[in-house]
């Protein structure tokens, strides 16, 4: 089974007359056999895009196109998607086998031969043996699978999965993942999904659009929106911690850090500088090719890495980076250290149009520079 | 140490009361259906026989039985679809004034019966409405309150997705209804049928005022063998006659729902 493209074109959705879109002229390519993703906060109208997609709501406007073909006005069953939720769905009332042979039988496949394929795609899942299972018999994790094997089953021309993984803990959507990347090499089906987990999007995804208030903010492959946010609300949706406001002169990012090169020309004006904390190297506060020095104000453990946050009182007032440490290596609260921010690691956002923000650090962090000092 | 086996002896306790609530207002009925004689203050009858069998079955409870069967099921099958519409409606909250539409289906409860009847049955004689049809509909009215309760309930339990996804899969909406819908509402689906059935089962006011003893059901040969005396073992088995359909009834509806459940 091989994918078909598909093509979203200036979707747009009005739940309720008189409310804000919940999309807004949203438009999405997804190649053949490819997969994209949708990553956005809940609210964002993620979702939207998937029930657009299945025709299971209307659009406003825009329209959904499948091997070029426009399916407006054609019914959920006639579009050849399937879907899988978050919520598995299975259908109580049938055994493991008989609900990945739904789509057979709705079809008119003879029950012999559907249960038969529906044996083959739950041995797809590494499921193979459990057909004749009760699906309450089924743990959280079990149940996606034969929910993803009731979609494969169904031949789809689009898969669609909406936070298919998202209930799942973090080791079982290990796991799905690694199905689903498995299940691509062999099927090579056409795959748009939603998720709100940026490193889910980055371990599944070709390319990703950023969702945000119902409008596409950036679309890209995932190194390239890690490294260069479109906005400040990209960059937090990616996982971004370090938000820098200054000013651009002579494509030099000027805040309390000082003056810092960036890597391409950007236009002069006041700027937020974001840096990757992963990019980010601590050093001695002594090391001569260190780009700022500060005071580590807070220090969390992750594993073997440490997630530190480093505050730099420079001209006109105080800003925090925040840093990963190399594993095994600790810093603790209070220490001067050094840090080294990689050209290519810089990158500046316009500056967000609500003024009236907050401007990092919090005010915990603030008090504790204050006992310090005092 | 001595509270945790005290609780399942304590339940089975209160199960065994329960049961016996029940089954007790049975015995007599029992005793009385096969005693041919059975005066005070013999604890037993005296003679035991099958008068009141003959006795009843001489006084047209079979036909009767017939008629309050095919009654039942009438209002049931009428009144269980229109329920599952209302209470589907209701619970999906896109119906405008909701609450008051749910008012205006749950009044069979509040009103009573008899004024309701005695008013309907001019108005359905000058609309020259056929007497057993203005029984039925009137009965299905008095059902709806509890199919819709009982619908609605399962449908505001119910999740849609189940259904939007069969679509996805390739089913239409009929079959989805057919192949999805259907058998997760089903144990819901029985429990409504069962209630208005016995609506329709159990009913005397509306059969015997708007039927005008045109329809001769179970509980208007009862209440007329009631009324008379001298006939005990009749009325016995005339009552029990109309006990016993409901509970086997009940029984394969609770069975079939725990099927269904597994």
């Amino acid at each position: 089974m091989t994918g078909g493209s598909l093509q979203l074109t200036g979707l747009t959705r009005v739940h309720h007359a008189g409310q804000p879109p919940a999309l807004d002229d949203f438009s999405l390519d997804v190649p053949a056999g490819s997969c994209v993703a949708v990553l956005g906060p809940s609210g964002s109208g993620k979702s939207t895009v998937l029930r657009l997609t299945a025709g299971l709501d209307e659009p406003t406007a825009g329209t959904v196109r499948v091997d070029g073909v426009d399916l407006a006005g054609v019914v959920p069953e006639r579009r050849g998607m399937a879907m899988v939720f978050q919520r598995p769905l299975l259908f109580p009332h049938l055994t493991v086998r008989d609900n990945v042979a739904f789509a057979d039988r709705v079809r008119g496949v003879p029950r012999k031969v559907a249960r038969q394929r529906a044996e083959d795609f739950l041995e797809l899942v590494q499921l193979g043996g459990y057909g004749g299972r009760p699906v309450r018999a089924l743990s959280g994790g079990q149940e996606q699978r034969v929910a993803l094997a009731r979609a494969l089953a169904a031949e789809p021309r689009v898969l669609l999965l909406d936070e298919a993984f998202s209930a799942l803990d973090a080791a079982l959507r290990e796991e799905m993942h690694q199905l689903l990347a498995d299940l691509r090499m062999r099927l090579d089906p056409t795959i748009l999904l939603v998720t709100h987990d940026h490193a889910e999007a980055d371990a599944l995804a070709d390319t990703v659009a950023v969702l945000d208030a119902g409008r596409l903010r950036q679309q890209g492959q995932m190194r390239s929106l890690y490294a260069r946010p479109a906005s400040l609300v990209v960059s937090r949706l990616l996982g971004g911690r370090t938000e820098v406001r200054g000013v651009v002169r002579d494509g030099r990012h000027e805040s309390p850090l000082g003056a810092l090169d960036l890597p391409e020309q950007v236009p002069d004006g006041p700027a937020v500088l974001v840096v990757r904390h992963e990019a980010v190297r601590v050093t001695g506060s002594a090391d001569p090719a260190a780009d700022v020095v500060g005071t580590v104000v807070r220090a969390r453990r992750r594993g073997l890495r440490a997630l530190v946050t480093v505050e730099v009182v420079g001209a006109g007032g105080e800003a925090t980076v925040e840093a990963e440490l190399e594993p095994g290596s600790d810093a603790p609260t209070g220490r001067p250290v050094g840090l080294r921010l990689p050209v290519e690691a810089r990158w500046v956002v316009p500056v967000e149009g609500a003024a009236g923000e907050p401007a990092r650090p919090p005010a915990g962090a603030s008090g504790m520079r204050r006992d310090r000092s005092g | 140490m001595s509270a945790a086996p005290a609780v399942p002896a304590a339940s089975r306790v209160g199960r065994g009361l329960l049961g016996l609530w029940l089954v007790l207002p049975v015995v007599p009925l029992l005793l009385w259906a096969f005693a041919d004689r059975w005066s005070f203050p013999a604890l037993l009858p005296q003679e035991w026989g099958v008068r009141g069998l003959t006795e009843a079955a001489a006084s047209g409870a079979g036909a009767a039985l017939l008629r309050s069967t095919l009654l039942g099921a009438v209002v049931a099958v009428l009144a269980t679809p229109l329920g599952a519409m209302a209470g589907r409606a209701l619970a999906s909250r896109q119906v405008p004034g909701s609450t008051a539409v749910l008012a205006v289906l749950m009044s069979p409860l509040v009103l009573p019966p008899f004024a309701v009847a005695l008013g309907l049955d001019v108005l359905l004689l000058r609309l020259r409405v056929p007497a057993v049809l203005g029984v039925v509909v009137l009965l299905v009215v008095a059902a709806l309150p509890y199919t819709t309760i009982t619908m609605r309930a399962a449908y505001a339990a119910h999740d849609r997705g189940f259904e939007e996804e069969a679509r996805l899969l390739g089913a239409s909406r009929w079959r989805t209804v057919r192949s999805v819908q259907l058998p997760l509402l089903a144990p819901a689906l029985a429990g409504a049928a069962f209630l208005a059935f016995l609506v329709g089962w159990s009913d005397y006011v509306v059969t015997l005022l708007i039927g005008g003893g045109r329809l001769t059901t179970l509980p208007l040969v009862l209440a007329s063998a009631a009324s008379a005396t001298g006939n005990d073992s009749q009325v016995a088995v005339l009552s029990l006659t109309s006990v016993l359909p409901p509970v086997a009834l009940l029984a394969v509806v609770t069975l079939l729902g725990r099927r269904g459940r597994r």
